[in-house]
């Protein structure tokens, strides 16, 4: 009985530590949690790059990308009215110091608008040394989570080297590694001997089967002296005295405290990037090749700019579908990006100017398994979505579309 | 109480009974603070939470309304039985202090040394006089009533001006993206909750704001009138389960 009582106990202990664990260390990783339709036709990352892999602890990093927020936003997944741009770490390894969206910084999240275009930038500071797996990621209310492209940072140094400090509004400067720490031991230290005391006043005598007794026996006078009631009687008024004066010095000390802020950001979406209307792409059909792992997408291109261009690239839930032919004006992949040369053409000529063309694209690479990006066709929302980079090598420019298809599988 | 054992005959276990009797209520004492660590302090994790984890969740709205209503429930159940059976007026301030060392090992071992949080960030808050109130209280009065209008309204009233001293400096603004924000959302910003964006906090929302800025009052007085209702449904089922479950043992 007793043994059992102690694993009992044991268990108990461990829950309750468990349970106050913050919830970061739970989730630890969910780039590729979500459904694929969530993950192409949400958040469509593109351009993100670090400043840097390799840094110190206490220098600073920074991320930098675009993103288009899809047209063709699931109907099942709520509009991202309130999002939040955030970078997943195990823990705050790094510190978030500042964080743009379209030049502007922010601090809460923000409404995006599907059809938007947005460019961000997070800088970061190392604060405590190790290689990480890191992703900047959109949180989105009452969707998830949608990753962005992850690297991995080594942060080298000493944890010692760390500091953050701030100026408040008065000109105050304040370290937050360790700002209130010692105020609110301190309190409750105080609180905590005030109980000590008054336990111990009570636990010195003998307790629960005399006291148990006696009162069965009719003694309840002799359990609560005149001493303990005058002792109770001061604590019952000072208590409340010391608390509201306590109370009245805090307040009078900072005066000019505010409550914790709670708006939302409003920034508004940079002029169209994505689908900017010079190259028009329209999604005739997809296919997708179960046994072959390929996705045949038919395009109706409409190249009302000045110059041919070419597809070079179809990027998807941060896999780079490339086109070999194109790479050079291209994108180049970074050093943890996810790439491969899967992209082909039946008809590699450039579109000229002026020219409409209906192009079959083959996107073919083991990615579609590996990313889980082929569940799509056993989804209820069986949607293909992705951007489609084309590239002007003459004047160097480069035309970007959003695309969508539902998708119709093939298994032979 | 039973009158079947005449005052003059009752005696006070002497020698080797004494002792016995003394083990027998360190062994008691050592095994209900484990149980009350463990036990509120888990029940407090999954109903408070956040509230209670995170400086930049400690609003003037839910967090002064939530707290004390959550934190009134284990001091009632066990005041209930240590008052009831053994006229011990301690039941309160043992829970409060028994929920703030379940805390501090958390706050410390979990958040500061697992995760990495400065343990500021992670700060608990503190009830201990409002129990001091309720024990003292139910002490003098011998009433569950007056207890619970009276002790459990003070419970909960004192519970912002008791914290006040140790969050208030967390409250000053600093300039930041163009922007006021409380040295508090500060923390929130930098340090980085992956599972956390600031939608996701539950502040200054809901229709408690009728009289503009007295937010907190309102609160407190709300949570006030709760707590009343509160300390007596668990002074019960504090009572329902030392009947069903300890006194047989002893
Ligand atoms: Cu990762």
């Amino acid at each position: 009985m007793k043994t059992h009582f102690k694993t009992w106990l044991l268990a108990l202990i461990a829950l309750t530590v468990m349970s106050g664990l913050p919830l970061s260390s739970a989730q630890a990783h969910g780039e590729k949690a979500l459904e694929p339709f969530i993950r192409m036709r949400t958040i469509q990352w593109y351009d993100v790059q670090w400043s840097t892999q390799k840094f110190n602890v206490n220098e600073e990093v920074s991320v930098s990308g675009k993103f288009h927020v899809a047209e063709d936003w699931p109907i099942s997944v709520p509009k991202p009215e309130a999002s939040f741009l955030n970078i997943s770490t195990p823990g705050p390894v790094l510190i978030r110091t500042e964080r743009y969206l379209n030049g502007k910084p922010w601090t809460n999240s923000v409404a995006l608008q599907p059809g938007g275009d947005y460019d961000f930038k997070v800088v970061l500071k190392g604060r405590l040394p190790g290689r990480y797996h890191i992703h900047p990621f959109f949180n989105l209310k009452d969707a998830g989570q949608v990753m962005g492209p992850g690297v991995w940072l080594e942060i080298g140094g000493e944890p010692g080297d760390f500091s953050n400090t701030i100026k408040t509004i008065n000109g105050e400067m304040i370290d937050m590694e360790s700002f209130g720490f010692a105020n609110g031991v301190f309190w409750h230290l105080f609180w905590g001997a005030l109980a000590a005391a008054w336990l111990l006043w009570w636990v010195r005598r003998p307790l629960f089967i005399s006291r148990y007794r006696m009162l069965d026996a009719g003694l309840e006078h002799e359990l609560i002296t005149p001493q303990d009631k005058l002792i109770a009687k001061l604590v019952l008024v000072g208590v409340p005295v010391l608390v509201l004066v306590l109370n009245a010095v805090t307040a009078n000390r900072y005066p000019d405290a505010i409550p914790l802020q709670a708006g939302l950001d409003q920034i508004l979406p940079l002029p169209a990037q994505v689908n900017a209307g010079t190259v028009n792409v329209d999604t005739l059909k997809a296919e997708y090749n179960v046994s072959k792992r390929s996705m045949v997408l038919q395009v109706k291109v409409d190249n009302r700019s000045q110059g041919a261009v070419r597809i070079g690239e179809f990027a998807s839930s941060n896999v780079h579908f490339m086109n070999a032919d194109v790479t050079n004006v291209g994108y180049i992949p970074g050093r943890d990006d996810v790439s491969n040369n899967g992209l082909s053409l039946d008809n590699v000529a450039p579109i000229e100017p002026g020219e409409q063309r209906t192009v079959s694209i083959e996107v073919r690479d083991a990615a579609w398994e590996s990313e889980r990006l082929d569940g799509l066709i056993r989804d209820a929302d069986s949607r293909v979505g992705g951007l489609l980079f084309l590239y002007d090598d003459v004047m160097g420019k480069r035309y970007i579309s959003s695309i969508s298809a539902a998708v119709i599988p093939k298994f032979i | 109480m039973s009158a079947q054992i005449p005052i003059s005959t009752f005696k006070p276990y002497q020698g080797e009974k004494a002792r016995l009797a003394r083990a027998y209520d360190y062994l008691i004492l050592v095994l209900a603070l484990f149980l009350f660590i463990g036990s509120f302090h888990l029940h407090f994790a999954l109903t408070v939470g956040d509230w209670d984890f995170w400086v930049d969740w400690k609003d003037r709205q839910w967090w002064p309304l939530v707290t004390p209503l959550i934190g009134i429930t284990f001091p009632a159940a066990v005041q209930a039985v240590l008052w009831d059976k053994f006229r011990l007026p301690l039941g309160a301030t043992l829970c409060v202090a028994a929920l703030l060392i379940g805390t501090w090992v958390t706050r410390v071992f979990a958040y500061h040394y697992w995760n990495y949080f400065p343990i500021n960030m992670v700060l608990p808050a503190t009830m201990i006089p409002g129990a001091l109130v309720l024990d003292t209280l139910l002490m003098l009065t011998n009433s569950l009533t007056v207890t619970s209008i009276f002790g459990g309204a003070a419970f909960a009233l004192l519970f912002y001006p008791t914290n006040w001293p140790i969050f208030g400096m967390f409250h000053q603004a600093v300039e930041v993206a163009n922007s006021q924000l409380t040295v508090a959302d500060l923390f929130g910003f930098q340090y980085i909750r992956t599972g956390m964006p600031e939608y996701l906090r539950i502040i200054e929302r809901g229709t408690l704001r009728t009289y503009g800025q007295y937010a907190t009052p309102l609160s407190a007085f709300c949570s006030a009138l709760l707590c009343s209702l509160m300390y007596p449904l668990w002074w019960h089922i504090g009572k329902w389960f030392a009947s069903t479950r300890y006194l047989t043992k002893i």
